[in-house]
């Protein structure tokens, strides 16, 4: 355990002093401060009604936070691709290894630095985006606590897949695979979405199992939900607006969050298992 | 050499330098960690392996070494470029499984969590966090031994100054030169007072000075009693400071002993003797092989014990002597010996 933890730190301390991290940062500080100023405009023009603009403020709100989500997607798979691999080509993890520490210790204290690290990342993203909105238009999401949960869970789920990735192919493949991955279920979430609304099946399919393929996009769908006003999912009901990829129509079932911690736990221990076999 | 065939294995002093295993020398850092070591492990070789092997696929790296490393010695692991070298020492820390054979390290099987806390490694392709300070690098490795946080600063320190970095311990270590990173890299295989310390090409990056500085080190690891397993390619190196060392080619050791005795064997000599007719100089085949050389008898793998009755022999023959000369093998060459043996 306290090897673990030495690590975690190690990882965290680490990707503190890296530049790419400040990047992050102070792209998402620009882009909060960008819609501060469009939250501000929408909640304040005269062409809405304020029917209208209690609307249209959630829905931009999950659009930023859609983008927020392929940020932290794209954090997530580009800090644990090179976790391993690339400490392993560059000789880093050969002075670790042969010290008295498990293999297992140094995945999970990787996995809990980093997921520390995704983990500070989206409580800021959500409480500095969450202020901007409440400041600008005075609404505040339905529960804005699961919400950035469940985006911190997608994110935590790329990250798990980056870093068995990193245990066994390169950095560049490894993020490359974790994008495309995080795209591909994105998009399966999108046409089972689709399936629903103009009833074909196959379509549906696609889209139950890519969420079961990898529960990223039933996350960020979880997320949706718990963004949304009851005013919004009224109006889509009323609409039967069932194939808007940016609409939810209900919180995830128990079953479902169970296949995700499943599938997280398989996957963690595969990367352990992986990295455990692997000769360095 | 194999265990089994000791022959050309020696029973040199390094058994009575591991009675004496003590903390004396390079620091006077009381001992932390490394102090918990189990009676098996202190009665039995620092290193045992019997018909290690590993295969990569069709290649052979390692075909069936044996050999035995005992405690307190320095051992040199010689060998040319690509002979298996680095992965017999991946082999013994557990960073790769052997396909053949089996091996005790410190007297527990290879890869073993506990022998891991008394053994200090430098890597020979190897890299430290180029965003730590050589001192939070220390601080990790002191952390990973379990060494007691109020000796952390003393053991790093001393480490430091053992390598020659204190003045830099407080730079981030990707501002360091490859030497430097490889002193650093000794350094933090120093920590924690480790029984058994596995350098691979320790010197591969240093400068002359630097390379003293390694071979001091060394030494003062044996006067403390650790094992030093020197791999290098480097024969001069081992030459310097190994007590015995094990030629390894195409993964199989061809040579295993003492210094000495892999020289001895292969002894020469060079004379100068008038007043001899050529009908004598036959007799000298059962010496060695010999030759002419400028006015110069030269006998090569003669046995230095056997010089005197060679020079008795031509006197009683009535050959006056003017000069014996008794020349060392150097050790590269008996290397190149070794190799063009196979």
């Amino acid at each position: 355990m306290n090897a673990t933890l030495t690590i975690a730190a190690l990882t965290i301390k680490e990707a503190v002093r890296r530049r790419l991290l400040l990047a992050f940062v102070a792209i998402t500080v620009v882009i909060v401060g960008l819609s501060a100023w469009g939250f501000d405009r929408l909640s304040h023009t005269n062409s809405l009604t304020s029917g209208e603009s209690n609307l249209a403020v959630p829905q931009a709100l999950i659009l930023f936070m859609f983008m927020f989500s392929f940020v932290l997607a794209l954090s997530a798979s580009a800090i644990a691709s090179p976790s391993i691999s690339s400490e392993v080509e560059s000789g880093v993890l050969m002075t670790i290894v042969t010290r008295p520490v498990r293999r297992t210790e140094v995945v999970l204290g990787k996995w809990l630095g980093l997921a520390t690290l995704l983990a500070g990342y989206a409580a800021g993203v959500c409480a500095l985006e969450f202020a901007v909105v409440r400041w600008a238009s005075g609404f505040l999401p339905p529960n804005p606590l699961l919400a950035g949960v469940y985006l911190f869970a997608e994110g935590a789920l790329l990250l798990t897949l980056a870093l068995l990735l990193s245990t066994r192919v390169p950095m560049i493949a490894a993020g490359v695979i974790g994008i495309a991955a995080f795209g591909a279920g994105w998009l399966a979430g999108v046409v089972g979405t689709l399936g629903t609304a103009f009833n074909i099946a196959a379509l549906r399919t696609v889209g139950r199992v890519g969420r079961l393929l990898l529960p990223t996009d039933g996350l960020w769908r979880a997320a949706i939900y718990y963004l949304q006003p009851p005013s919004l999912i009224a109006q889509h009901l009323d609409e039967g607006g069932r194939g808007d990829p940016f609409y939810a129509q209900g919180a995830p079932s128990s079953s479902y969050l169970l296949w995700v911690m499943c599938w997280f736990l398989l996957v963690l221990i595969a990367a352990i298992v992986s990295f455990e076999r692997r000769e360095l | 050499m194999s265990r089994t065939n000791s022959a050309e294995q020696t029973a040199i002093d390094a058994q009575q330098r591991s009675a004496a295993n003590g903390p004396v020398g390079l620091s006077e850092t009381p001992r932390s960690s490394s102090e918990n070591r189990s009676p098996q492990a202190a009665t039995s070789p620092a290193i045992h392996a019997i018909g290690l092997s590993k295969r990569f696929g069709d290649t052979i790296a390692v075909n069936a070494l044996s050999m035995t490393v005992e405690r307190g010695e320095v051992f040199g692991f010689l060998g040319p470029n690509g002979a298996g070298k680095t992965t017999v020492v991946k082999l013994l820390l557990g960073l790769a499984r052997p396909t053949g054979g089996e091996a005790l390290v410190l007297g527990a099987p290879l890869g073993d969590r506990e022998a891991r806390r008394q053994i200090g490694y430098l890597p020979e392709l190897f890299r430290y966090q180029p965003l730590l300070t050589a001192r939070e690098v220390l601080r990790l490795h002191c952390r990973l031994l379990a060494v007691p946080k109020a000796m952390w600063e003393e053991e790093g320190r001393e480490a430091l100054k053992t390598v020659g970095l204190l003045e830099r311990r407080d730079d981030r270590v990707g501002t360091f030169s490859k030497g430097m990173q490889q002193r650093l890299g000794l350094g933090v295989a120093l920590l924690g007072n480790p029984t058994l310390v596995m350098l691979d090409e320790p010197t591969s990056a240093l400068d002359p000075v630097g390379r003293h500085d390694v071979r001091e080190i060394i030494r003062g690891l044996r006067e403390r009693g650790s094992t030093v397993f020197l791999n290098t390619h480097l024969l001069e190196e081992a030459e310097h400071v190994c007590d015995r060392v094990a030629v390894i080619d195409r993964g199989k050791a061809v040579a295993t002993g003492s210094l000495d005795e892999l020289l001895r064997r292969q002894g020469r000599v060079r004379l100068k003797v008038e007043g001899l007719g050529p009908s004598w100089w036959s007799g000298l085949s059962r010496f060695g092989r010999w030759h002419r050389e400028h006015g110069w008898t030269v006998v090569e793998g003669i046995d230095p014990s056997r010089i005197a009755e060679l020079v008795a022999e031509l006197v009683s023959l009535g050959g006056q002597i003017e000069a014996v000369i008794p020349e060392h093998q150097s050790l590269e060459a008996r290397f190149l010996e070794l190799l063009g043996e196979r």
